[in-house]
């Protein structure tokens, strides 16, 4: 009969087997069938051909890197203002508004129950002509205006807007890992609040504002819905260009090579700032 | 002391986990009824021998009787025994009541006579009636252990284990639970196993103790034996602030110390004593006016004093070591803080230890 | 108050002013969506001269809309018990048990979870192709749960890491069967981790739409069908549609979250 240790060391593997199986058929092996067909040669559906390599120089020799380009430089754009625009509001929820911060998460955590384009929807009328916004200002002062639709700068909006809670949420669970002694400690060791910041503050919640970099940075490299909602035709970003691969333009092995790179692109960045973490100390420490 | 029947024995009992022994070979037996404690700093593998005893762990090696049957592969639900774990384990969204009940509920008892039971134990462990169904976690910590000790009781268990449950626990409510503990040792008549890294602790409430180092049994036997005759410099050091002194075996039966260039007079020797430790404890330790008032002698500077409620622990410093002595707070020294002193003992009043 | 109290309050009321922007910032689509509803005009123009809601009455009797209701239902039905189980038990390997492989484990529940959502979709498209398994709802079900069950996971972890394992020895102890455990010790306590597990299962997958684009084959769901008539040209059953997502998604969680405050207090009578 195995010893009570024995079968605690079993019953991690042993719990661990549906969901790991599930995710081997449902996850990973998918992301290898995308691989495969990325090998196979422009305008087939097999998979069962010899691998060539001409979609991916068919990629940097047509204009999909532009795609590329745009999705990340899009994303980044997003990133950067979700880490300004949220620090405060995770601030404040970890620290400063008590028994408010439960029904303000929840507010904030609302939304992300409603699908993306429902909500992008909603911008839309509240942003095009005689929406909203334009329709207010009409009917107060008789200007009138030209849309913001259809430009970059309201695709990043809508970007902002959707991925707001997946940079929020982490970086909420940072700065709530920052022991308010330490913090304490340092004032009364003389420090001023910016110095207070940059030393402990931010080194202290670092692992929670990279999450929520990660986070919101991967999943806006994957955006499709704002810029077709919100954009029009203005800005094609690289998932657009997938889809159009697969489905206009019949070409699932140049879809499949598209999609490797971004994965290749999202993947490093995970393993770069996943492997640094130990997330048994983020997760549990609450 | 009246020889009462074994109810546990260990022989060579062992657990390893991968290269690491935590539990070297230990040979001990239990009387029915005893109130056994096994003490040791941590690391030194007493709380893995209560849960092998428990079931909770396996043993590497070695055997585990319980009344001369052999139950290392009985798990732990099916043994006569109950845990009180540390963390005491209460069941967070049971009430009180249910708690206790527990044991009985699974083995279908009707609750009827599952109440009568939980009334009864909470009645004997001072629990007020109405905290039958008082929510466990709104309960303070005097009270979660009687409630944790009244679950391991429910179903009458032969032996009952408890793994360091008082030491999360302010001073004075450890002091009064204590002797709580005691009292339902004497009441239930049953076979108690405790663990605790306190000797102190265990000196209250035992019959007997063994004290455990690095998975060894290093000393069994009872509070006065193993106070009076620790076997070793590491068991008089556990039992709190002694006075040790390496000597080694001089002429004509004296003790020989190289560190202070004097020798002593022996207390009884063990065999083939060559060298070791003279233990001297704080209150044989007396600090004299003359030579001739005891016969050994040491002199030294006083170079601190600790107020300890009812005596006062004085620190004499001879050469590299400080002294400690200990008297009464009636007989308190009054300005020789910082002055030379005469410390001395007797050898009747020291103990030799091999090492 | 002295100068470093008022100081304080002073920054504690910009942080409230900046939270408070963002959240309405965040309403704003939601507020849009409402209004647009409440006029009975075929078009929409703001401010509304022509309040109604007869389009409300038009999509709760249509058919269509019946319809849609029932496919988005059955697979956020599904995906919800599969995710919770299996989630469950993933959740005890992830934060409970101390084993070899864990680490490991534990990225690749999370890698998922960052992971683009439409190439996760069109991945599956091109998987279910290359075995052969024809789209329809429940392809979708499995769709969504590669998405879900690593979020469930999380959810249930994050519970269990609180969770002192000294409970299920004890109540091992006093005899209980390891059956008896897990139904009276561990269940029970683990029960809000699973029920808010299950309540994000259940809203993720009504709500979703990259996956369900791609896997649903012939069969639409709500998100899909208002995705389809919003690109087509305006509908005002699209803005009644939006905030009864929204207002049902709000009710769910706000009532869930209830449910679980209410239960802890009566507990703790």
């Amino acid at each position: 009969m195995a010893s009570a240790s024995e079968r605690k060391m079993r019953a991690g593997p042993l719990n661990a087997l549906p969901v790991a199986l599930f995710l081997l058929i449902g996850f990973v092996a998918p992301l290898l069938a995308v691989i495969g067909y990325s090998f196979m040669p422009a305008r087939t559906f097999s998979l069962l051909q010899a691998p060539t390599l001409e979609n991916y120089t068919g990629v940097f020799q047509s204009s999909s890197y532009i795609s590329f380009l745009w999705s990340l430089g899009l994303a980044a754009a997003t990133v950067a203002i979700l880490a300004l625009v949220c620090y405060p509001v995770a601030y404040g929820l970890a620290r400063v508004f008590g028994r408010w911060s439960t029904l303000l998460t929840l507010l904030f955590t609302i939304p992300l129950f409603v699908s993306e384009n429902v909500r992008l929807y909603g911008w839309i009328l509240f942003f095009i002509k005689n929406g909203v916004l334009l329709g207010s200002i009409k009917s107060m002062f008789g200007v009138e205006f030209e849309s913001w639709l259809f430009t970059e700068g309201i695709i990043v909006m809508g970007m902002v807007y959707v991925y707001l809670p997946f940079m929020l949420f982490p970086m909420t669970l940072g700065v709530s890992m920052v022991p308010v002694e330490t913090r304490d400690a340092a004032f009364d060791l003389g420090a001023t609040r910016w110095q207070v910041f940059k030393e402990v503050d931010l080194p202290l919640s670092m692992p929670g504002i990279m999450i929520g970099f990660l986070l919101s940075f991967v999943l806006a490299v994957g955006a499709l819905v704002e810029a077709k909602v919100l954009g029009g035709q203005r800005v094609i970003p690289i998932v657009h260009e997938i889809e159009l691969a697969f489905t206009y333009a019949q070409n699932w092995p140049l879809g499949a090579a598209l999609a490797v790179l971004l994965m290749l692109v999202a993947g490093a960045l995970v393993l770069l700032v996943l492997r640094r973490f130990d997330l048994d100390v983020i997760l549990g420490r609450r | 002391m009246t020889t009462r029947a074994p109810v546990i024995e260990l022989r060579q009992l062992t657990k390893s986990f991968g290269a690491f022994t935590a539990v070297n070979g230990i040979d001990l037996v239990v009387a029915e009824g005893e109130f056994f404690t096994i003490v040791g700093p941590s690391g030194s593998g007493k709380t893995t021998v209560l849960r092998m005893l428990a079931g909770l762990e396996s043993p590497t090696g070695g055997d585990i009787l319980l009344r001369g049957e052999r139950i290392n592969d009985v798990p732990a639900n099916r043994r006569p025994t109950c845990m009180v774990f540390q963390s005491l384990a209460l069941f967070p969204h049971r009430t009180v009541g249910q708690n206790i009940e527990f044991p009985l509920k699974i083995r279908d008892v009707p609750p009827e006579e599952r109440k009568k039971r939980a009334l009864q134990l909470m009645a004997q462990l001072r629990l007020p009636e109405d905290y039958y169904g008082k929510n466990v976690t709104k309960c303070s910590g005097g009270e979660r252990q009687r409630v944790a000790l009244a679950r391991a009781l429910a179903y009458n268990p032969d032996i009952l284990f408890f793994d360091e449950p008082l030491s999360a626990i302010d001073y004075k409510l450890r002091k009064t639970l204590e002797k709580e503990l005691k009292d339902i040792h004497r009441e239930t008549g049953k076979t108690f196993i405790y663990i605790t890294h306190s000797l102190e602790e265990a000196m209250v409430m035992s019959d007997r103790i063994g004290v455990m180092r690095l998975g060894h049994l290093v000393q069994v036997g009872t509070p006065n034996e193993i106070y009076t005759a620790p076997n070793s410099k590491f068991v008089s050091e556990f039992i709190g602030d002694v006075n040790i002194l390496p000597v080694r075996l001089a002429e004509g039966g004296r003790l020989q110390s190289d560190e202070h260039g004097a020798t002593f007079s022996a207390p009884a020797m063990p065999a083939n004593f060559s060298d070791g430790h003279l233990v001297v404890r704080p209150e044989s330790m007396r600090i004299i006016e003359r030579r001739e008032d005891a016969e050994n002698v040491l002199t030294g500077k006083l170079y601190n004093e600790y107020a300890l409620g009812s005596r006062i622990q004085y620190q004499v410093r001879v050469g590299e070591r400080v002294f400690i002595v200990e008297r009464l707070r009636q007989q308190a020294l009054v300005g020789r803080l910082d002055t030379d002193v005469l410390i001395g003992w007797n050898a009747r009043d020291s103990i030799l230890v091999g090492d | 108050m002295n100068p470093a109290e008022r100081s304080q309050r002073w920054r504690a009321s910009l942080l409230w002013a900046w939270a408070l922007a963002v959240v309405i910032f965040m309403y704003l689509p939601t507020l849009s969506l409402l209004l647009a509803s409440s006029t009975s005009s075929r078009y929409f123009l703001f401010p509304i001269t022509k309040w109604g809601f007869d389009w409300w009455q038009k999509t709760f009797n249509s058919l269509e809309i019946h319809a849609l209701f029932k496919t988005s239902i059955s697979i956020a039905l599904m995906v919800m018990v599969i995710a919770v189980t299996i989630a469950f038990f993933g959740a005890l390997a992830f934060a409970r048990y101390e084993w070899k492989g864990r680490s490991i484990y534990q990225k690749i529940v999370l890698l998922p979870i960052f992971f683009p959502q439409s190439v996760l979709g069109l991945a599956l498209l091109l998987w279910f192709n290359a075995i052969g398994i024809d789209l329809s709802w429940k392809s979708a079900v499995f769709a969504h749960l590669v998405w879900i069950v690593p979020v469930v996971t999380l959810v249930i972890s994050i519970q269990v890491y609180s969770f002192d394992p000294a409970l299920e020895e004890a109540a091992f102890d006093l005899g209980a069967s390891r059956w008896q455990v897990l139904r009276e010790v561990t269940l029970p306590v683990l029960f809000p981790g699973i029920f808010s597990g299950a309540l994000f299962a259940f809203l993720l997958s009504w709500g979703n739409f990259p996956l369900s684009l791609f896997t649903t084959g012939a069969d639409t769901t709500i998100p899909e069908y208002l995705y389809a008539k919003m690109v087509a040209g305006y509908t005002p059953g699209v803005p009644v549609l939006g905030t009864v997502s929204t207002i049902g998604a709000a009710i769910l969680l706000l009532g869930g979250y209830g449910l679980i405050v209410l239960r802890r207090r009566a507990r703790l009578k």
